[in-house]
Protein backbone atom coordinates (compact mmCIF):
# COMPACT_ATOMS: atom_id res chain seq x y z
CA UNK A 1 0.00 0.00 0.00
CA UNK A 2 1.53 3.48 -1.11
CA UNK A 3 1.36 7.25 -0.47
CA UNK A 4 1.55 8.85 -4.07
CA UNK A 5 1.47 12.45 -4.79
CA UNK A 6 0.83 13.27 -8.72
CA UNK A 7 1.86 16.09 -10.74
CA UNK A 8 -0.92 17.90 -13.46
CA UNK A 9 -0.64 20.47 -15.59
CA UNK A 10 0.39 24.09 -14.59
CA UNK A 11 -2.78 25.34 -14.91
CA UNK A 12 -4.71 24.00 -12.25
CA UNK A 13 -8.25 25.72 -12.27
CA UNK A 14 -7.52 29.49 -11.27
CA UNK A 15 -3.76 28.71 -10.43
CA UNK A 16 -0.90 28.16 -12.25
CA UNK A 17 1.46 25.94 -10.13
CA UNK A 18 5.14 24.84 -12.04
CA UNK A 19 5.53 20.88 -11.20
CA UNK A 20 8.07 21.75 -9.12
CA UNK A 21 5.82 24.40 -7.04
CA UNK A 22 3.37 21.52 -6.81
CA UNK A 23 6.02 19.21 -5.07
CA UNK A 24 6.82 21.75 -2.65
CA UNK A 25 3.00 22.26 -1.80
CA UNK A 26 2.27 18.19 -1.44
CA UNK A 27 5.41 17.56 0.32
CA UNK A 28 4.76 20.23 3.24
CA UNK A 29 1.17 19.04 3.48
CA UNK A 30 2.91 15.94 3.68
CA UNK A 31 5.14 16.78 6.44
CA UNK A 32 2.32 18.47 8.43
CA UNK A 33 0.47 14.97 8.23
CA UNK A 34 2.54 12.56 8.86
CA UNK A 35 2.21 11.03 6.03
CA UNK A 36 5.61 9.68 4.12
CA UNK A 37 5.45 9.79 0.12
CA UNK A 38 6.70 7.02 -1.64
CA UNK A 39 5.21 7.11 -5.16
CA UNK A 40 5.48 10.51 -7.34
CA UNK A 41 3.45 10.23 -10.08
CA UNK A 42 3.58 12.87 -13.29
CA UNK A 43 0.80 13.19 -15.20
CA UNK A 44 0.96 14.73 -18.71
CA UNK A 45 0.12 18.25 -19.82
CA UNK A 46 -2.97 19.34 -20.87
CA UNK A 47 -4.70 16.49 -19.11
CA UNK A 48 -6.89 15.69 -15.75
CA UNK A 49 -8.08 12.41 -16.53
CA UNK A 50 -5.62 11.26 -13.76
CA UNK A 51 -5.08 8.09 -16.25
CA UNK A 52 -1.61 7.78 -15.15
CA UNK A 53 -2.41 7.25 -11.74
CA UNK A 54 -5.57 4.57 -12.62
CA UNK A 55 -3.33 2.45 -14.31
CA UNK A 56 -0.61 2.23 -11.88
CA UNK A 57 -3.01 1.62 -8.98
CA UNK A 58 -3.21 -2.12 -10.78
CA UNK A 59 0.81 -2.05 -9.79
CA UNK A 60 1.23 0.09 -6.71
CA UNK A 61 -1.95 -0.15 -4.56
CA UNK A 62 -1.59 3.12 -3.78
CA UNK A 63 -3.86 3.70 -0.85
CA UNK A 64 -3.39 7.55 0.12
CA UNK A 65 -3.12 9.71 -2.91
CA UNK A 66 -2.43 13.70 -2.39
CA UNK A 67 -3.09 16.55 -5.30
CA UNK A 68 -2.39 20.27 -4.79
CA UNK A 69 -6.31 21.06 -5.42
CA UNK A 70 -9.73 19.72 -6.20
CA UNK A 71 -9.58 20.82 -9.24
CA UNK A 72 -7.19 18.55 -10.61
CA UNK A 73 -10.06 16.13 -10.69
CA UNK A 74 -11.69 15.17 -13.94
CA UNK A 75 -14.42 17.51 -15.29
CA UNK A 76 -16.35 15.06 -17.76
CA UNK A 77 -19.02 12.65 -16.64
CA UNK A 78 -16.90 9.92 -18.53
CA UNK A 79 -13.75 10.12 -16.82
CA UNK A 80 -15.52 11.30 -13.57
CA UNK A 81 -17.12 7.62 -13.40
CA UNK A 82 -14.19 5.98 -14.22
CA UNK A 83 -12.44 7.35 -11.37
CA UNK A 84 -15.20 6.68 -9.26
CA UNK A 85 -15.19 3.21 -10.09
CA UNK A 86 -11.39 2.62 -9.93
CA UNK A 87 -10.25 5.35 -6.68
CA UNK A 88 -13.21 4.99 -4.71
CA UNK A 89 -11.19 3.45 -2.09
CA UNK A 90 -7.96 5.73 -2.10
CA UNK A 91 -8.14 8.67 0.35
CA UNK A 92 -7.95 11.61 -1.25
CA UNK A 93 -6.03 14.60 0.14
CA UNK A 94 -5.89 18.00 -1.25
CA UNK A 95 -3.12 20.01 -0.18
CA UNK A 96 -4.19 23.91 -0.69
CA UNK A 97 -7.91 23.50 0.43
CA UNK A 98 -6.32 21.23 3.66
CA UNK A 99 -9.48 18.77 3.20
CA UNK A 100 -9.09 14.64 2.75
CA UNK A 101 -11.30 11.70 2.89
CA UNK A 102 -12.39 8.81 0.83
CA UNK A 103 -15.09 7.51 -0.98
CA UNK A 104 -17.66 7.84 -3.85
CA UNK A 105 -19.72 10.86 -1.62
CA UNK A 106 -16.21 12.27 -0.62
CA UNK A 107 -15.15 12.70 -4.15
CA UNK A 108 -18.54 13.90 -5.70
CA UNK A 109 -18.43 16.78 -3.08
CA UNK A 110 -15.43 17.89 -4.23
CA UNK A 111 -16.13 17.64 -7.69
CA UNK A 112 -19.81 19.61 -6.83
CA UNK A 113 -17.24 22.13 -5.27
CA UNK A 114 -15.37 23.07 -8.52
CA UNK A 115 -18.14 23.13 -10.13
CA UNK A 116 -19.48 26.26 -8.33
CA UNK A 117 -16.28 27.94 -7.95
CA UNK A 118 -16.25 27.22 -11.83
CA UNK A 119 -19.63 29.07 -12.03
CA UNK A 120 -18.34 32.36 -10.38
CA UNK A 121 -17.56 34.89 -12.17
CA UNK A 122 -13.66 36.49 -11.50
CA UNK A 123 -12.43 39.91 -11.33
CA UNK A 124 -8.97 39.77 -13.26
CA UNK A 125 -6.45 41.44 -10.54
CA UNK A 126 -3.87 41.98 -13.67
CA UNK A 127 -6.51 44.11 -15.43
CA UNK A 128 -7.72 46.41 -12.12
CA UNK A 129 -6.53 48.71 -9.54
CA UNK A 130 -7.40 49.51 -6.55
CA UNK A 131 -9.70 52.16 -6.73
CA UNK A 132 -11.31 50.46 -9.73
CA UNK A 133 -11.91 47.70 -7.42
CA UNK A 134 -13.27 50.25 -4.76
CA UNK A 135 -15.66 51.88 -7.31
CA UNK A 136 -16.90 48.43 -7.88
CA UNK A 137 -18.46 48.27 -4.73
CA UNK A 138 -19.93 51.69 -4.35
CA UNK A 139 -23.09 50.86 -6.61
CA UNK A 140 -24.23 48.10 -3.99
CA UNK A 141 -26.29 48.72 -0.81
CA UNK B 1 -28.52 54.63 9.65
CA UNK B 2 -28.35 51.11 9.13
CA UNK B 3 -25.75 48.58 8.83
CA UNK B 4 -25.62 47.90 4.93
CA UNK B 5 -25.71 51.80 4.56
CA UNK B 6 -22.87 52.20 6.88
CA UNK B 7 -20.56 49.38 5.33
CA UNK B 8 -21.38 50.95 2.00
CA UNK B 9 -21.89 54.71 2.26
CA UNK B 10 -20.95 55.25 6.06
CA UNK B 11 -17.60 54.60 8.28
CA UNK B 12 -17.25 50.95 6.58
CA UNK B 13 -17.72 49.44 9.71
CA UNK B 14 -20.44 48.86 12.24
CA UNK B 15 -20.73 47.08 15.94
CA UNK B 16 -23.73 45.25 16.44
CA UNK B 17 -25.06 42.61 19.02
CA UNK B 18 -24.82 39.22 17.87
CA UNK B 19 -28.08 37.65 16.94
CA UNK B 20 -27.97 34.18 18.16
CA UNK B 21 -25.84 34.46 21.11
CA UNK B 22 -26.03 30.58 22.23
CA UNK B 23 -24.29 29.63 18.74
CA UNK B 24 -21.94 32.21 20.12
CA UNK B 25 -21.51 31.11 23.58
CA UNK B 26 -21.05 27.27 22.19
CA UNK B 27 -18.38 28.42 20.23
CA UNK B 28 -16.44 29.99 22.63
CA UNK B 29 -17.05 26.64 25.30
CA UNK B 30 -15.24 24.90 21.74
CA UNK B 31 -12.60 27.27 21.85
CA UNK B 32 -12.15 26.40 25.33
CA UNK B 33 -11.88 22.92 24.89
CA UNK B 34 -9.63 22.75 21.93
CA UNK B 35 -7.02 25.01 23.43
CA UNK B 36 -6.95 22.10 26.26
CA UNK B 37 -4.95 23.79 28.66
CA UNK B 38 -8.13 24.92 31.28
CA UNK B 39 -7.53 22.01 33.84
CA UNK B 40 -7.35 23.69 36.75
CA UNK B 41 -9.15 26.48 35.24
CA UNK B 42 -12.44 25.22 34.05
CA UNK B 43 -14.07 27.45 31.87
CA UNK B 44 -14.09 30.88 33.04
CA UNK B 45 -12.71 33.08 30.70
CA UNK B 46 -10.71 35.68 32.61
CA UNK B 47 -8.38 32.75 34.46
CA UNK B 48 -7.90 31.40 31.30
CA UNK B 49 -7.27 34.79 29.56
CA UNK B 50 -4.58 36.01 32.86
CA UNK B 51 -2.83 32.55 31.91
CA UNK B 52 -2.31 33.13 28.78
CA UNK B 53 -1.10 37.07 28.95
CA UNK B 54 1.92 34.68 30.58
CA UNK B 55 3.00 32.07 28.31
CA UNK B 56 5.63 32.26 25.65
CA UNK B 57 5.36 32.80 22.13
CA UNK B 58 6.02 28.87 21.95
CA UNK B 59 2.72 27.89 24.34
CA UNK B 60 1.21 30.28 22.49
CA UNK B 61 1.91 28.83 19.38
CA UNK B 62 1.07 25.45 20.51
CA UNK B 63 -2.82 26.49 21.11
CA UNK B 64 -2.91 27.76 17.77
CA UNK B 65 -1.72 24.31 16.58
CA UNK B 66 -4.47 22.98 19.09
CA UNK B 67 -7.20 25.10 17.04
CA UNK B 68 -6.30 23.90 13.76
CA UNK B 69 -8.66 20.99 14.89
CA UNK B 70 -11.54 23.62 15.11
CA UNK B 71 -13.05 23.08 11.74
CA UNK B 72 -16.60 24.05 12.31
CA UNK B 73 -15.10 27.87 13.69
CA UNK B 74 -16.63 29.49 10.34
CA UNK B 75 -19.75 27.75 10.01
CA UNK B 76 -20.68 28.87 13.99
CA UNK B 77 -19.66 32.26 13.48
CA UNK B 78 -21.82 33.05 10.10
CA UNK B 79 -24.82 30.91 12.12
CA UNK B 80 -24.20 33.10 14.79
CA UNK B 81 -25.42 36.23 12.63
CA UNK B 82 -27.76 34.72 9.60
CA UNK B 83 -29.93 38.13 9.05
CA UNK B 84 -27.25 40.50 9.01
CA UNK B 85 -25.16 38.30 6.39
CA UNK B 86 -28.30 37.42 4.52
CA UNK B 87 -29.05 40.64 4.58
CA UNK B 88 -26.03 41.91 2.76
CA UNK B 89 -25.33 38.84 0.56
CA UNK B 90 -28.44 36.39 0.08
CA UNK B 91 -28.67 32.79 1.45
CA UNK B 92 -25.88 31.49 -1.13
CA UNK B 93 -22.36 32.75 -0.01
CA UNK B 94 -18.35 32.19 -0.05
CA UNK B 95 -17.08 31.86 3.66
CA UNK B 96 -13.59 31.47 4.76
CA UNK B 97 -12.78 27.44 4.92
CA UNK B 98 -10.84 27.87 7.67
CA UNK B 99 -12.48 31.23 10.41
CA UNK B 100 -9.28 32.63 12.38
CA UNK B 101 -8.92 32.80 15.89
CA UNK B 102 -6.36 35.31 17.63
CA UNK B 103 -4.81 35.44 21.02
CA UNK B 104 -3.03 38.68 21.54
CA UNK B 105 -0.54 39.08 24.58
CA UNK B 106 -0.02 42.35 25.88
CA UNK B 107 3.08 43.78 26.58
CA UNK B 108 6.57 45.48 24.59
CA UNK B 109 7.30 43.34 21.66
CA UNK B 110 3.99 40.82 21.52
CA UNK B 111 1.74 41.24 19.15
CA UNK B 112 0.95 43.80 17.50
CA UNK B 113 -0.72 44.13 13.56
CA UNK B 114 0.33 46.73 11.69
CA UNK B 115 -2.53 49.26 9.52
CA UNK B 116 -4.14 47.14 6.81
CA UNK B 117 -6.62 46.97 3.97
CA UNK B 118 -7.99 42.94 3.95
CA UNK B 119 -8.35 43.74 0.17
CA UNK B 120 -4.48 43.24 0.64
CA UNK B 121 -4.95 39.07 0.75
CA UNK B 122 -6.74 39.03 -2.64
CA UNK B 123 -10.43 38.41 -0.89
CA UNK B 124 -13.13 40.27 -3.36
CA UNK B 125 -13.75 43.37 -2.76
CA UNK B 126 -17.38 42.83 -2.31
CA UNK B 127 -16.48 40.65 0.81
CA UNK B 128 -17.16 41.71 4.75
CA UNK B 129 -15.30 40.72 7.37
CA UNK B 130 -16.77 39.69 11.22
CA UNK B 131 -14.61 40.10 14.12
CA UNK B 132 -16.23 39.13 17.44
CA UNK B 133 -14.00 39.42 20.91
CA UNK B 134 -14.92 36.18 23.58
CA UNK B 135 -14.94 38.49 26.36
CA UNK B 136 -15.44 42.24 27.32
CA UNK B 137 -12.84 44.30 25.58
CA UNK B 138 -12.37 46.90 28.43
CA UNK B 139 -8.35 47.58 27.53
CA UNK B 140 -6.65 48.41 24.57
CA UNK B 141 -6.33 45.37 22.84
CA UNK B 142 -9.12 45.23 20.40
CA UNK B 143 -9.08 46.60 17.04
CA UNK B 144 -9.17 50.50 15.50
CA UNK B 145 -10.58 51.57 12.56
CA UNK B 146 -10.40 54.24 9.98
CA UNK B 147 -13.36 55.49 8.33
CA UNK B 148 -13.78 54.22 4.94
CA UNK B 149 -13.71 57.94 3.74
CA UNK B 150 -9.94 58.85 5.00
CA UNK B 151 -9.18 54.63 3.98
CA UNK B 152 -10.15 55.29 0.73
CA UNK B 153 -8.36 59.05 -0.06
CA UNK B 154 -5.38 56.94 1.67
CA UNK B 155 -5.53 54.41 -0.75
CA UNK B 156 -5.98 57.00 -4.15
CA UNK B 157 -3.17 58.87 -2.31
CA UNK B 158 -0.38 55.87 -2.13
CA UNK B 159 -1.99 54.53 -5.30
CA UNK B 160 -0.97 57.76 -7.22
CA UNK B 161 2.59 57.54 -6.06
CA UNK B 162 2.77 53.90 -7.12
CA UNK B 163 2.39 52.20 -3.52
CA UNK B 164 0.07 49.93 -1.38
CA UNK B 165 0.38 49.68 2.35
CA UNK B 166 3.25 52.41 2.07
CA UNK B 167 4.56 54.63 5.49
CA UNK B 168 1.34 56.59 5.15
CA UNK B 169 -0.70 53.45 6.00
CA UNK B 170 1.78 51.79 8.11
CA UNK B 171 2.48 55.17 10.34
CA UNK B 172 -0.72 55.35 11.29
CA UNK B 173 -0.49 53.21 13.81
CA UNK B 174 0.92 55.22 16.36
CA UNK B 175 -1.51 57.54 16.70
CA UNK B 176 -5.06 54.93 17.30
CA UNK B 177 -7.63 53.94 19.80
CA UNK B 178 -8.59 50.36 19.78
CA UNK B 179 -13.08 49.86 19.67
CA UNK B 180 -14.19 48.87 23.42
CA UNK B 181 -16.76 46.51 23.20
CA UNK B 182 -18.65 43.64 24.96
CA UNK B 183 -19.18 40.39 25.19
CA UNK B 184 -21.67 39.34 22.52
CA UNK B 185 -20.90 42.41 19.96
CA UNK B 186 -19.32 41.85 16.84
CA UNK B 187 -17.85 44.41 14.45
CA UNK B 188 -18.38 44.38 11.22
CA UNK B 189 -16.22 45.97 8.28
CA UNK B 190 -15.48 46.03 4.20
CA UNK B 191 -12.29 45.46 3.00
CA UNK B 192 -11.23 49.10 1.85
CA UNK B 193 -11.16 49.94 5.85
CA UNK B 194 -8.00 50.61 7.39
CA UNK B 195 -7.49 48.84 10.86
CA UNK B 196 -5.05 47.02 13.28
CA UNK B 197 -4.10 46.57 16.52
CA UNK B 198 -1.75 48.36 19.15
CA UNK B 199 0.38 46.72 21.50
CA UNK B 200 -0.78 46.95 25.14
CA UNK B 201 -0.74 46.64 28.80
CA UNK B 202 -3.29 44.31 31.08
CA UNK B 203 -3.28 41.50 33.14
CA UNK B 204 -4.88 39.82 30.28
CA UNK B 205 -4.48 38.19 26.53
CA UNK B 206 -6.84 39.04 24.17
CA UNK B 207 -8.65 36.40 22.21
CA UNK B 208 -10.85 36.98 19.52
CA UNK B 209 -12.36 35.36 15.94
CA UNK B 210 -12.84 36.28 12.56
CA UNK B 211 -14.52 35.28 9.55
CA UNK B 212 -14.46 36.46 6.12
CA UNK B 213 -17.05 36.09 4.11
CA UNK B 214 -19.07 37.17 0.19
CA UNK B 215 -22.10 36.31 -1.96
CA UNK B 216 -22.13 33.81 -4.05
CA UNK B 217 -23.37 36.11 -6.75
CA UNK B 218 -20.60 38.06 -6.73
CA UNK B 219 -17.01 38.09 -8.45
CA UNK B 220 -14.01 36.34 -6.54
CA UNK B 221 -10.83 38.01 -7.08
CA UNK B 222 -7.43 35.85 -5.86
CA UNK B 223 -8.90 33.93 -3.17
CA UNK B 224 -10.42 30.61 -4.77
CA UNK B 225 -10.76 26.95 -3.34
CA UNK B 226 -7.92 27.22 -1.37
CA UNK B 227 -9.38 29.74 0.74
CA UNK B 228 -13.39 29.92 0.61
CA UNK B 229 -15.90 27.22 -0.13
CA UNK B 230 -19.71 27.13 -0.96
CA UNK B 231 -21.70 27.60 2.13
CA UNK B 232 -25.49 28.21 2.16
CA UNK B 233 -27.76 29.70 4.55
CA UNK B 234 -30.26 27.76 6.39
Amino acid sequence: MSIATATTDINIGPYKIPSNGQNMIMNNYAQRNNLTIELVIPEPMMSNELATIQWLQKDYKISKLILCSIYQLPFKQERIDELLNNMKDIEFHFALEGISGKGIDFLLSCIKEVRMFKNARIINSKNTSWSKLYEMTRGQG
Amino acid sequence: MDIQKELTTGKGYSVFPIENIDIFKKLRTSFIEKINITNKLGDNIGQIRKKMAKMSKAEINKIMVNLLSFNDLSEMIINSCPTLIKSLCGDELFIQRRAHTIINVPGDGQSKQWTHYELMSGISPFSYVIWAPLHDLEDQGGVYYIDQKKSSEIMKKEEEEGLVNGPTVLNLITEQKPTLMKFGEAIIFNPFVLHGNVTFKSEFARIACNVRFQSYNKPLLQKNTDYLKYYKLV
